[in-house]
């Protein structure tokens, strides 16, 4: 199991980043994800927006590396939960893939919210959990997707200062994102 | 971005764009109330469902429905 977490500043304001965000793809930085279809959206009793999004990836792994999984698929899918609070200002992703399962667990969560000292800036959290099942070159592989997930993270700084922001690929631990209730206070 | 199902990539595009409006000019600006994009949203959901359940994508079994979830009025 690998576990890998980063942690960017954008020098926008939360709804900027935001609203890119839900933009992301196509992303000329992130060319592998080739699909996206949102497959439900609602409001919560708190004025929350969740998504249920799926996302199909092409990983371009290298020849012999499907061979060793022993897999002809290209494609992978990956299943994603998405809550924006406005009212907080926070927006909450989680992704697992729902493909390759038997193989590889990519776990992400990504969570954007305004800079404590500066709301002209976002704070982005990043964190994956790889785990690849089953075969002895689990450790090259997972630190195989590791890279791709960090470097993917990283064009984001080279692109700081474009207002599309695109960041690396999202995810979390569960396949929902465990959103608590907003504590009282609203008006 | 192209949709899971070529056929639906037109529909998500219509879709798309009015949420994306009315993410940014209402949403995210407090205005919250109803979704205007109900229908689009309809008619695109039939295409990608359709191309889920031809192209056998394993979303069986996820959670969609999260606690204290609430739909949307169907302004439209």
């Amino acid at each position: 199991m690998k576990i890998w977490s980063s942690e960017h500043v954008f020098g926008h304001p939360w709804d900027t980043v935001i609203k890119a965000a839900m933009r992301k793809y196509p992303n000329p930085m992130n060319p592998s994800v080739v699909g996206v279809d949102v497959l439900d959206r609602s409001l919560d009793n708190q004025g929350r927006l969740h998504s249920h999004r799926l996302l199909s990836t092409e990983w371009g792994l290298p020849s012999i590396v499907k061979a060793i999984l022993g897999t002809s698929r290209t494609l992978t899918y990956i299943a994603e939960h998405s809550v924006v609070d406005p009212v907080e200002k926070k927006m909450e992703l989680c992704s697992t893939n729902i493909t390759l399962t038997n193989l590889v667990s990519v776990d992400e969560r990504l969570v954007y919210t305004p800079h404590p000292e500066n709301p002209e800036k976002t704070v982005l959290t990043q964190e994956a959990i790889i785990t690849v099942k089953g075969i002895s070159l689990s450790s090259y592989l997972e630190s195989l997707m590791a890279n791709t997930i960090s470097s993917n993270a990283r064009k984001v700084s080279r692109y700081n200062g474009r207002r599309a922001v695109f960041l690396g690929k999202r995810g979390n631990p569960s396949k929902s994102c465990s959103i608590p209730e907003r504590p009282a206070q609203r008006k | 971005m192209n949709s899971v199902g070529e056929a639906c990539t037109e529909l998500k595009r219509e879709y798309d764009q009015c949420f994306n409006r009315w993410f940014a000019e209402k949403f995210l600006k407090g205005e919250s109330d109803g979704d205007p994009c109900g229908q689009l949203f309809k008619r695109y959901q039939l295409c990608v469902q359709k191309a889920i359940k031809e192209k056998d994508i394993p979303i069986e079994g996820l959670e969609f429905m999260g606690p204290s979830k609430g739909k949307t009025e169907d302004s439209s």
